[in-house]
């Protein structure tokens, strides 16, 4: 949590429903869980039915199948979740603790108050024959045929004495579970009667558990793996396939009788919109996580609304499992028994100074801030009392709890003027990271220079440019604005505001004739504490060499 | 609230251990973090930073940020320099802990350090006669490994074992010349040296190192050692190291062998792209390694395009080791009554519950059920204190 100077705190009510978006097997556990623990869950499902779509072959999870259908038949009579299939989220107002969200099901608008929300949407398969220069036909089969065909007893007999080719990590970068799919089809093409598999791959990505041995025991099982690093040449679309092989300096020719393709395995469809409902964030490859340490395993940019399995990236069953458990931890901690304690001055607005002009609301990562009456309001369960706003707000309407522009202005300047040492150095430290880096380098005895004063804030995005002008105006002589490095942010884009600022007091510096070189922007990560130390004897030695600051 | 006097006792203060212990406290369970070593933080408490111009999502950070969420929680009874020695099953667990015989790997000197600001204490004194022989090279406030450890019984009501993994001993493949020549290091010495020094420098001569070679796989996927398993980590480490050698280093030349690059990251097409302008894979790796003059090291591979064989020579050779299980996984599966997979690495119940196990009231958490990246282990910590708290009937 973050320090508080004045802990003023309140309790206030929060809503205990869930609501659970996408029916599939990832929501169908996390109504378990979640309802589980106590909470009333409403679980929201497109389709008419819930449950997978995919068979067992496709994820991997012949043996626990079962297991998956009990659980499903569970929660259809668990009295506390409520099942809407054929319906979908229209909107979601509100911030943690207290969603209105509103459903459509048919024709009717079914609102309900919630107080987290889980999206556990599927991923979707995308056929990769172009990419092979390929086109359907009877020897040409995606692997979500491949799939289908073994799990018919009917259709495996078929298979009997076939050659068969499969096409992986050529047509792209791939993943543990495109490869798991065509190393089972593998093993279960093996037990048929005279099948020969031949595998052309790119990079094997065997990095999940099992997949090693299963790649060990298919090439024992006869199995012949290709491994190329661009895609053979592939003649009449499959009927033969070629490639030269650079050790036996020759080309080899093989005719299967089937080629299965692998399949692009990507984000739902319904991410997007959900996003944008949600305002969450959308992050690489449409999946709906930035890649943010801070978020993982199933936070989302919101507090409140969390993330499951395929949701946030290609996941099997395991992995989507492992996340759902660690939603239900989540929502514990977060509903709790419907009461919860909050600071209250974590940040508040100033109703005479606020002129509402959608600043704040358009800059808070955390989506906390909403409209009240003649004033912007902030939600004190999901401010993160990052600072974004208050720095931002044109009216300087807005204080956060502990860092207050009186306060901070205050220790800027008893910072620049106690003390011994010069040059004086000032380095604004982002808590979560810099500040933490700067604990390390001193409690390490690393060199640090006499003139350092470090100077706490809750983010690097609370960093006014009133702060840093105001320290060289104190007669500092150089200051470092210590951020997260891009990426690492809690809040997402607090450095990057940071960075923002910096430049702009460059322009500023620049008019008053003040060297560009007095002013750095550096990124740092709490464990840099020998990074941190040579950033300021740099920095020192820089300043040593333009001499003191002539504002003193 | 029914979680008065629930308790339960975290054996490791890894990543695994540290976030299982909190998530556990953040439901008002008292827990008891057993750890062999006089420091928290395990493996991944030491590795750098391994940004370029933005984060590299490597997560070692976020282990700084547990440990100190875990310090500074009185419902966590942390006990340094600990380990188990008995169970006696008696309705709640009864465990019998004792004095750890933790000895450091290298004792050259008589002090070890912790590697985190949030470690207490931070330096224990680990051969007196040596200090005493240079009494000021002691740092004020170092305690005396003979002082710490705790004997004695406590009664818990589930355990989590979360006593991770050791890095493959390089020395096993005794054709790479690790610790024989000087130049050459595993990926775990390289984490230290980047955290430590901002140039990669090679470790003969002090001087920058300029022509780099990263060998994956060493000790994972090897059939002649039996390990059958990707350790899910190198590749991501290695090249997220390279990256940060050619970013601060822009005329490094760095080759990676390798044999299958492993994913980094959420956009890890895109990263590995990158990565192919920067540095020259070769898909294949060396077998023996011979010193040259100035202490340089010589290779002998296969090279792809043309199927020839070329000698080329290096200032650095990284080894890529994996994860290998844990040096006391075997005794503590005789202790504790649960079951080791065919790799050595803990079984949990099933493939969607790998963190309960087969002996009621013991969980894992982390790589003591098989490799994992930091991430990775913390959400598997999650999964286990969830585990937990279900199994408890906290509510
Ligand atoms: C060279 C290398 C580099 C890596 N780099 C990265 C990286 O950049 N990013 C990433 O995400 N992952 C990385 N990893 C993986 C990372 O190290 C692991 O994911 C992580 O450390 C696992 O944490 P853990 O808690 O499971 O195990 P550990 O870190 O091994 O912690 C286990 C703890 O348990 C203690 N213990 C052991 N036995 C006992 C006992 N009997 N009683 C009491 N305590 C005991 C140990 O002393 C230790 O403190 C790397 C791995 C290697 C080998
Ligand atoms: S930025 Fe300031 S003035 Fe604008 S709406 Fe927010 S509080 Fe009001
Ligand atoms: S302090 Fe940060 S989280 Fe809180 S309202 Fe302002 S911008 Fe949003
Ligand atoms: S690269 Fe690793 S240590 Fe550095 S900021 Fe990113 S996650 Fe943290
Ligand atoms: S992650 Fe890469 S280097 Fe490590 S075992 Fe797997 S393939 Fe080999």
């Amino acid at each position: 949590m973050t320090d508080m100077k004045n802990t003023d705190m309140e309790e206030i009510n929060i809503a205990t429903d869930v609501l659970v978006l996408g029916g599939g097997l990832t929501g169908i556990k996390a109504a378990s869980e979640i309802a589980g623990s106590g909470y009333k869950v409403i679980l929201v499902e497109k389709d008419a039915e819930l449950g997978s779509k995919k068979g067992p072959e496709l994820i991997g999870l012949k043996e626990e199948y079962k297991g998956l259908q009990d659980l499903e038949d569970k929660i259809k009579t668990d009295s506390n979740v409520e099942i809407l299939t054929q319906a979908s989220l229209v909107s979601a107002a509100g911030v943690t603790g207290d969603f209105t969200a509103r459903l459509s099901k048919g024709k009717k608008v079914i609102e309900h108050n919630v107080g987290a929300i889980v999206v556990a949407t599927d991923f979707a398969t995308g056929s990769l024959n172009e990419k092979y220069g390929l086109s359907p036909a009877d020897n040409v089969l995606t692997q979500s045929r491949m799939d289908e065909l073994l799990a018919s007893e009917a259709d495996k007999e078929k298979l009997a004495n076939k050659t068969v080719a499969f096409l992986v990590g050529l047509g792209q970068e791939g993943n543990p579970l495109v490869l798991e799919r065509v190393l089972k089809s593998t093993l279960a093409l093996q037990e048929i009667d005279g099948c020969d598999v031949y595998i052309y791959a790119g990079d094997l990505k065997v990095a999940s558990n099992g997949l090693e041995r299963m790649y060990k025991e298919s090439r024992e099982k006869g199995a012949v793996y290709f491994k190329l690093t661009e895609k053979p040449e592939i003649i009449e679309n499959g009927k033969t396939i070629s490639f030269f092989d650079t050790v036996a300096r020759r080309n080899i020719e093989i005719s299967p009788d089937l080629i299965v393709v692998e399949e692009e395995l990507r984000a739902d469809q319904l991410n997007e919109r959900i996003a944008e409902i949600l305002k969450i964030d959308v992050g690489p490859l449409g999946f709906l996580q930035n890649d943010n340490v801070h978020f993982f395993p199933v936070r989302s940019n919101r507090d409140g609304i969390f993330v499951a399995g395929s949701t946030r990236e290609i996941s099997g069953l395991p992995s989507a499992w492992t996340d759902v458990e660690n939603i239900a931890l989540e929502v514990r901690d977060l509903l709790g028994d419907g009461k919860k304690s909050v600071a209250k001055n974590k940040a508040v607005v100033n109703e005479d100074k606020c002129v509402i002009c959608l600043t704040c609301y358009r800059c808070c990562p955390h989506g906390a801030i909403y409209w009240g009456d003649k004033k912007a309001v902030i939600s004190p369960v999901a401010c993160q009392g990052c600072g974004i706003c208050a720095s931002e707000c044109p009216m300087d309407a807005i204080q956060i709890g502990g860092f207050s522009d009186e306060e901070m202005i205050e220790e800027v300047k008893s910072g620049v003027a106690s003390g011994n040492g010069t040059p004086r150095i000032l380095a604004f430290c982002c808590q979560n990271s810099a500040f933490e880096a700067g604990e390390m380098a001193d409690i390490f005895k690393m060199q640090l220079p006499d003139g350092l004063r470090m100077i706490k804030v809750p983010c690097a995005g609370k960093i006014d440019l009133d702060y840093i002008l105001n320290a060289f105006v104190a007669g500092a002589d150089g200051i470092l604005v210590m951020a997260c490095h891009p990426g690492n942010c809690k809040s997402e884009k607090g450095n990057t505001y940071a960075q923002w600022r910096v430049n702009d007091a460059y322009r500023m510096l620049e008019e008053v004739g003040l060297e560009k070189d007095r002013l750095c922007f550096v990124g740092t990560a709490s464990n840099m504490g020998s990074g941190f130390s040579s950033i300021v004897v740099d920095m020192e030695k820089r300043i040593n060499e333009l001499g003191l600051s002539p504002l003193k | 609230m029914s979680t008065e006097n629930k308790k339960v006792m975290v054996v490791g203060g890894g990543i695994a251990g540290l976030t299982a212990a909190w998530e556990l406290s953040r439901f008002n369970i008292d827990v008891e973090l057993i750890e062999k070593t006089p420091f928290l933080g395990g493996y991944a408490i030491r590795y750098c930073c391994k940004a370029t111009d933005e984060c590299r999502q490597c997560g070692a950070c976020t282990v700084e940020a547990m440990l100190k969420n875990v310090v500074n929680e009185p419902k966590i009874k942390v006990h340094l320099a600990t380990d188990v020695e008995k169970i006696n099953n008696r309705g709640r667990l009864s465990v019998d802990l004792k004095k750890s015989s933790y000895k450091p790997d290298s004792a050259t000197e008589g002090v070890v350090r912790g590697y985190s600001k949030n470690n207490s204490p931070l330096h224990v004194i680990v051969d007196k006669e040596k200090c005493e022989e240079n009494p000021d090279a002691v740092p004020e406030g170092a305690v005396e490994l003979d002082t710490m450890g705790f004997s004695g019984k406590l009664d818990v009501d589930a355990v989590i074992l979360a006593s991770g993994f050791k890095p493959f001993d390089a020395e096993q493949k005794g054709t790479y010349g690790y610790k024989k020549f000087p130049n050459v290091v595993t990926g775990m010495d390289l984490e230290l040296i980047i955290r430590e020094n901002a140039i990669v420098v090679r470790p003969s001569d002090g001087k920058t190192a300029q022509k780099i070679a990263f060998i994956q796989c060493v000790g994972s996927r090897d059939e002649s050692l039996g390990n059958l398993w990707c350790s899910q980590v190198c590749c991501p480490y290695a090249l997220r190291m390279a990256e940060r050698i050619k970013h601060k280093n822009a005329d490094a030349e760095i080759t990676v062998f390798y044999m299958d690059i492993q994913n980094a990251g959420k956009d890890y097409a895109g990263f590995y792209e990158k990565c192919k302008t920067e540095f020259r894979f070769v898909r294949n790796i060396p077998v023996d390694v011979f010193p040259m003059e100035n202490d340089s090291l010589s290779m002998r591979y296969m090279n792809e395009e043309d199927g020839l064989c070329i000698n080329e020579e290096f200032d650095l050779l990284v080894l890529s080791v994996g994860i290998v299980p844990g040096p006391d996984n075997s005794n503590l599966a005789d202790l504790f009554d649960v079951g080791l997979n065919e790799d050595g690495f803990f079984a949990g119940i099933d493939k969607l519950n790998s963190t309960s196990t087969l002996k009621d009231g013991i969980f894992l958490a982390g790589t003591v059920g098989g490799p994992k990246d930091i991430a990775a282990s913390m959400a598997h910590a999650g999964q286990a204190a969830s585990e937990v708290i279900k199994h408890l009937g906290v509510s």
